[in-house]
């Protein structure tokens, strides 16, 4: 058998350079860990978000809507939508795909036309946490439509985003 | 000057004769009053306006060209759902209400006129419609409907402006108000008062429910959620035929607290 005809020198002489060779990378490993983190690549990820949602509740001029979105990626929306004058509204998004979730802001214009209110305007990606938790970007597409009577609401958001 | 020259000219001496007493050197003086029905704080209410003018040296006021109402900030007119459907002017011009959907209906009212050769008692347009018109520069528009039958007989529709003001939720409502033919090519008339509302009460809207068209009451601004110290303010710039112009103002008293 293979094994039975090395000597036992030269078996000795092997685990040592094998334990040298792990305690090595270990070792660096461990420097690495402590100095400077590895470089994690910045990816830009293309969004293209459709989200269809219903009201939960409304206080005052706030708005809260709930519902999913799909489109680059999945998972469940919510919009706190505030009207803060007849023309203009906030809105905080939080979306939670798999893995993480994402925290935007946005400042739109809005109006009335009959059954609907529309809003158009930017939204900044501000934080995100797990898989998208170095999420940042600004200066996305962010608008949406208002059933005035039902209170649904659908929303589009398109923009490139950093994570 | 020619024979028809010197008759235009009498004809025209008489017309201003005429014409110019009843508002020569009129100086109007308006009162306005606004109310909240129910006036709780947050609640859906239904806003009511009245005013009336008046010539403080007698005779008739000059007729009204221009109306602009601020409105006290936090009226919450985002969460309504007053005017649910767009009214369009040249249909309600052409077949009055019957041309709109009821769900664009707003409010309604009625006004007191006084034709130039009236008694000075005035005469009523019963009919006063507020109608949700298309948005303009992205503004709510409200659209005023009159309609007057006997002795001014005038289907007039105008409209003003929802424009937003610098107080969250405030805002103006700028109208410019068209010009009343007493009869035919005639003078104007003179509006001694108009009462109006804006708000769900007596309004009936439709939806559809799995295919049955079901009535409901819309829900209407709401009252803010404080009310500062003094009550709700109002106030309102009128404008005259005449190039004057006033301004009133009044207050919706605060709702009584509730007791804990």
């Amino acid at each position: 058998m293979l094994f039975l005809s090395f000597k036992r020198g030269a078996l000795t002489s092997f685990g040592v350079i094998a334990c040298v060779a792990v305690l090595g990378v270990l070792a660096s490993s461990a420097v690495g860990s402590i100095g400077s983190p590895p470089a994690r690549a910045a990816r830009t990820i293309s969004l293209n978000e459709s989200g269809h949602l219903h009201r939960t509740s409304s206080s005052g001029l706030k708005l809260n809507e709930q519902g999913s979105a799909s489109g680059t990626i999945h998972g469940t929306i919510y919009i706190h939508l505030n009207v803060v004058s007849p023309s203009r509204v906030t809105a905080e998004v939080n979306i939670y795909p798999s893995g993480g979730s994402l925290t935007g802001s946005s400042s739109a214009s809005y109006r009335v036309n009959g059954g609907t209110a529309s809003f158009s305007g930017k939204m900044s990606i501000k934080r995100g946490t797990g898989t998208y938790s170095h999420a940042h970007g600004s200066g996305l597409s962010f608008s949406g439509t208002i059933q005035r009577l039902s209170g649904s609401v659908t929303v589009h958001l398109s923009g490139n985003m950093t994570i | 000057m020619s024979h028809l020259s010197r008759i235009g000219a009498v004809t025209a001496a008489l017309l201003v004769c005429c014409w110019a007493p009843a508002t020569a050197g009129a100086v109007q003086a308006v009162t306005l009053h606004t109310s909240f029905s129910p006036d709780k704080l947050g609640a859906s209410t239904t806003v009511g306006f009245s005013f009336t003018i008046t010539n403080a040296s007698g005779g008739l006021p000059s007729p009204l060209t221009g109306l602009s109402l601020h409105l006290p900030a936090g009226i919450n007119y985002v969460a309504t759902t007053l005017g649910l459907s767009i009214c369009q002017p040249a249909a309600l011009l052409a077949k009055g209400l019957a041309g709109c959907s009821p769900n664009s209906r707003l409010g309604f009212g009625s006004a007191l006129v006084e034709v130039p050769f009236g008694t000075g008692s005035g005469h009523e347009i019963p009919e006063i419609q507020a109608l949700m018109g298309p948005p303009h520069n992205g503004n709510i528009v409200v659209l005023f409907y009159a309609n007057g039958q006997e002795p001014v007989y005038a289907q007039i529709v105008f409209q003003g402006e929802l424009v937003a003001g610098s107080n969250a939720l405030g805002g103006d409502l700028n109208a410019a108000i068209p010009l009343i033919p007493s009869v035919t090519n005639g003078p104007p008339v003179s509006i001694l008062n108009v009462e109006s509302t804006i708000g769900p009460s007596h309004l009936t809207y439709y939806k559809h429910v799995h295919g049955k068209k079901v009535a409901f009451h819309p829900r209407g601004v709401s009252v803010p959620l404080r009310c500062p110290r003094g009550g709700f303010p109002f106030s309102a710039n009128f404008s005259f035929l005449d190039g004057t112009s006033t301004a009133a103002a009044t207050v919706v008293p605060c709702p009584p607290q509730r007791r804990r």
